[in-house]
C-alpha cells in the first residue's frame, strides 16, 4: 500500500536525471568546451583537481537536491518541498492541476521508472516534474490527486474519489500503418525542389561524360527520368518518415476514462500518459484529409487551458463518438449542425482573390511578361473551393455550438456553450452592407468562428450562449 | 444520482438582449490621447523626413514619400477619432461588452464569472488625461476598456472583482469605497453586502 500522506521521495535514478539536468542548465556549449580544454590539459594535476571538484560538486549537489525533493498529498493539496541552499514549499490545489503526465523516456524505460509531469491552468509550462519515480507511485499519485481535484471541484456527484477506469479504444499495430500511410503527402512536394537541384549538381559531370562516351544517348531523356524518380521518391521518403514517426509516437494508443478523467497512453521506445480532467476539456476538433476520408478515420483533438491536449489520430466513427461522450460532448453525427452560412461569402472571397491577384499579375507582367497573368487561375480554384465550403459548411447551437465544414479535407468543432469565456460579433463593411456579421466563442483553450449569417441570428447566438454561461453552473475548467 | 441541471428549451425572445443604445462612451479625452501619441508618432516621422530631404540630391522622391506619410498619418487621425468616438462599454448585470471598430465593427462580452483578473493601467498620455484602461483578462482572451475616468475605471473593477469572486482588500489608493451603492452602475447582487 503506497501511503502518499507521507512524504515520498523520488527513486534514487533521479540523481543521474538531475545530475543531467544540472549539466543541461549549465549550457551544453560551455559543458563541451569545458571538456575540450581539459582533454587538451589533461596533464595538468591543478586541472585535474580542479575538474575532481566539480564533478565532485554535482554529484553531491544531485545527492542533495534528490534527497530534499519529497512530495506529497495532504488533505486536498499536492505538496513538493525541494531546494538544497534555498528550501521551496509548492503546494498544488488539487482542483487546480490541469493535467498529471506520465511519461517513459529510453533511460525511465531501462531503469524502470517514469516522471510525472503535473501542469497547472496557470501556467503554460509545467509547475513542476517528479524526474524518476516507480510506475506504481505515480499511477497512485495520478489517480488521487485527480479524484481528489474531481471531488473538490464538485464534478464526482456521489462524492467517490476511487473511480473504476475503463478503456475507450486502443489502437492496433494495423490502425497506426493506415494512419501513417494516410497522412498528407504534400510535405514531400517540399523536398522536390532541393532533391532536384542536389542531384541535378551530383549528376552534371556523370551527364557530361555519358553524352561524350555514348553520343547515341538522350541525356535529356534521362533527365525526365531523374524528375520522375525524384516526384515519387520524395513522397514516399515522407510516408517512411510518418511510418517511423507513428511508431515511435503513437505506438499503443490508448484513450482511458473514468467518470471524470481522460487519459491518453502511447509510445514505443518512451511511454507517455497525458491525464486531463473532462471539466478542463474546452474544445473538440476533427480532422480527416480526403485520403482519411476513404480510410473511415479521423484525428480528433481534445483542446485544454494550458499544456495537456489529447491528440488522438486515426479514430473510427464509434471510436469519434466514444471519445466525445467520453468528454462530456454529444456525438457530432447526432448534433442538428441545420444551419448554413450566406452565399456572400464566395462572392467576398472571390472578388478579394482576384484583386489581389490582378495586382500581383500586373506588377510580376513587368518583371517576366504576359506569363505572370496565369496567376489568375487562382481565381477560379478559390471560387470553386468556397463554393464549395459554403455549401457544406454547418453549424447548429444548443447545448453546444458546433461547426462542421468540407473542401478537400473536412473538420469539426464543438465546444459546450458554458465553456465560453468571451463572445464577439464583428461586422466588416461587406458585411454590414449586406446585414451579416460573425460571431466567435472563445473559451479557455480556442475559439470557435461562425461567419456570414445574418445579423440579427450572430446576436441571438451570443445572446444565448451568455445566457448558457450564467445559467449552467457546472464546472467548465 | 440525477444530474441536477436541467436545460429545457428557451425561446430566444424571452434572454435579455444586449441593446445598442445601452453602450456608454468612453470620456471625450480619450480621443486627444490617442491623437496626442499620434502627434509624437508625426513628429518623429517628420522629423525623419527632414533629414532625408536635406541630405538628400533627389528632391522629387523624398517628396512623394513624404507626401504619403502625410497622407497617411492623415488618414490615421481620422480613423483615430473615429475610432475613439465609436468606443463604448456597457456595464450589465453579468457581463460586461465593448463596442470598438470603425472598418470592422467588433462587440465583445465577456461574462463576469469567467473573469480570472481585472486590472487598471494608466500609461503616460493616460496619466496626464486623467484616464484609465480597464484591463480584464479571462482564461481566454482579454478586454481593454480604454478612454475611462479613473473613478470610473476602479468602480467598475471593484464591481467586477466582486461579481467574478476575486476581489480583496488590496485596493489601490483609487479605490473606490462600496459603501455607497448609488456611486454604482446598477444595484448591487441581492447577497452582496449594501
Amino acid at each position: 500500500m503506497i501511503d502518499l500522506t507521507q512524504p515520498q521521495r523520488q527513486s534514487p535514478i533521479a540523481i543521474v536525471l538531475l545530475g543531467a539536468g544540472a549539466i543541461r542548465s549549465l549550457g551544453i556549449a560551455q559543458v563541451a568546451l569545458a571538456v575540450f580544454f581539459i582533454a587538451r590539459g589533461a596533464a595538468d594535476g591543478r586541472l585535474m583537481a580542479v575538474v575532481v571538484l566539480a564533478v565532485a560538486l554535482l554529484v553531491a549537489v544531485s545527492v542533495l537536491s534528490w534527497w530534499r525533493y519529497t512530495f506529497q498529498l495532504v488533505d486536498r493539496e499536492l505538496v513538493v518541498t525541494r531546494g538544497v541552499l534555498r528550501v521551496d514549499r509548492l503546494t498544488v490545489a488539487t482542483d487546480r492541476i490541469q493535467s498529471i503526465a506520465i511519461e517513459q523516456e529510453l533511460l525511465h524505460r531501462l531503469t524502470d521508472v517514469v516522471k510525472v509531469v503535473v501542469t497547472t491552468a496557470g501556467t503554460a509550462q509545467a509547475e513542476f516534474t517528479i524526474d524518476a519515480v516507480s510506475l506504481p507511485v505515480a499511477e497512485e499519485l495520478r489517480r488521487r490527486a485527480t479524484a481528489l481535484g474531481a471531488a473538490a471541484s464538485g464534478e464526482t456527484a456521489g462524492g467517490s474519489i476511487e473511480p473504476t477506469e475503463r478503456v475507450v479504444f486502443q489502437h492496433t499495430p494495423r490502425r497506426l500503418t493506415i494512419a501513417a500511410l494516410t497522412m498528407s503527402p504534400w510535405a514531400g512536394l517540399a523536398l522536390i525542389p532541393p532533391l532536384w537541384f542536389g542531384l541535378q549538381q551530383a549528376l552534371e559531370p556523370v551527364a557530361d561524360d555519358l553524352s561524350e562516351a555514348t553520343p547515341d544517348v538522350d541525356v535529356d531523356r534521362l533527365g525526365w527520368w531523374l524528375v520522375l524518380i525524384i516526384v515519387i521518391a520524395a513522397p514516399l521518403f515522407v510516408v517512411i518518415l510518418n511510418l517511423g514517426r507513428v511508431y515511435l509516437a503513437d505506438w499503443q494508443q490508448a484513450l482511458r476514462t473514468d467518470s471524470t478523467t481522460l487519459r491518453r497512453t502511447s509510445g514505443l521506445l518512451s511511454r507517455f500518459s497525458t491525464t486531463s480532467s473532462v471539466a478542463r476539456v474546452q474544445v473538440m476538433t476533427s480532422r480527416q484529409n480526403w485520403l482519411q476520408r476513404r480510410a473511415g478515420i479521423r484525428d480528433v483533438y481534445l483542446s485544454n487551458a494550458g499544456d495537456g491536449d489529447l491528440r488522438l489520430i486515426a479514430c473510427r466513427d464509434e471510436e469519434f463518438a466514444a471519445t466525445a461522450v467520453a468528454a462530456g460532448l454529444g456525438v457530432t453525427d447526432q448534433l442538428p449542425l441545420d444551419r448554413r452560412v450566406h452565399p456572400a461569402e464566395i462572392w467576398l472571397r472571390t472578388r478579394n482573390t482576384a484583386i489581389v491577384a490582378l495586382a500581383v499579375g500586373a506588377a510580376a507582367t513587368l518583371l517576366v511578361g504576359w506569363w505572370a497573368m496565369l496567376v489568375l487561375v487562382v481565381v477560379p480554384v478559390v471560387w470553386w473551393s468556397t463554393r464549395r465550403h459554403v455549401r457544406h459548411h454547418r453549424w447548429s447551437l444548443a447545448a453546444e455550438l458546433a461547426t462542421s465544414s468540407r473542401v478537400i479535407s473536412s473538420s469539426t468543432e464543438q465546444a459546450l456553450v458554458r465553456k465560453a469565456n468571451l463572445v464577439r460579433v464583428t461586422q466588416t463593411i461587406f458585411e454590414r452592407r449586406r446585414g451579416l456579421a460573425q460571431v466567435e466563442v472563445a473559451t479557455a483553450a480556442g475559439t470557435i468562428e461562425v461567419g456570414m449569417i445574418p445579423l440579427d441570428e450572430a446576436q441571438a447566438v451570443r445572446d444565448v450562449i451568455l445566457h448558457g454561461v450564467e445559467t449552467d453552473r457546472r464546472a467548465w475548467m | 444520482m440525477a444530474d441536477p441541471f436541467s436545460n429545457e428549451p428557451l425561446s430566444v425572445d424571452e434572454l435579455p438582449r444586449l441593446r445598442d443604445a445601452a453602450f456608454v462612451s468612453v470620456d471625450p479625452r480619450y480621443m486627444w490621447g490617442r491623437l496626442a501619441g499620434l502627434v509624437f508618432f508625426a513628429a518623429i516621422a517628420v522629423a525623419v523626413g527632414v533629414l532625408v530631404v536635406r541630405r538628400s540630391e533627389a528632391v522629387a522622391v523624398p517628396v512623394l514619400i513624404a507626401g504619403g506619410v502625410v497622407l497617411l498619418i492623415i488618414a490615421t487621425a481620422v480613423l483615430s477619432v473615429l475610432e475613439a468616438r465609436r468606443v463604448a462599454y456597457q456595464v450589465r448585470e453579468h457581463d460586461l461588452s465593448l463596442r470598438r471598430g470603425v472598418i470592422r465593427h467588433v462587440i465583445e462580452t465577456i461574462p463576469y464569472s469567467r473573469v480570472q483578473h481585472v486590472n487598471v493601467g494608466r500609461g503616460l498620455i493616460e496619466r496626464w488625461l486623467g484616464l484609465a484602461t480597464l484591463e480584464i483578462s479571462s482564461a481566454g482572451p482579454d478586454i481593454s476598456v480604454p478612454g475611462l475616468a479613473v473613478a470610473d475605471a476602479d468602480r467598475i473593477k471593484q464591481v467586477i472583482a466582486q461579481r467574478a469572486g476575486i476581489d480583496d482588500e488590496s485596493e489601490g489608493p483609487n479605490a473606490v469605497a462600496m459603501s455607497d451603492p448609488a456611486s454604482m452602475p446598477w444595484p448591487p447582487p441581492p447577497s452582496s453586502p449594501a
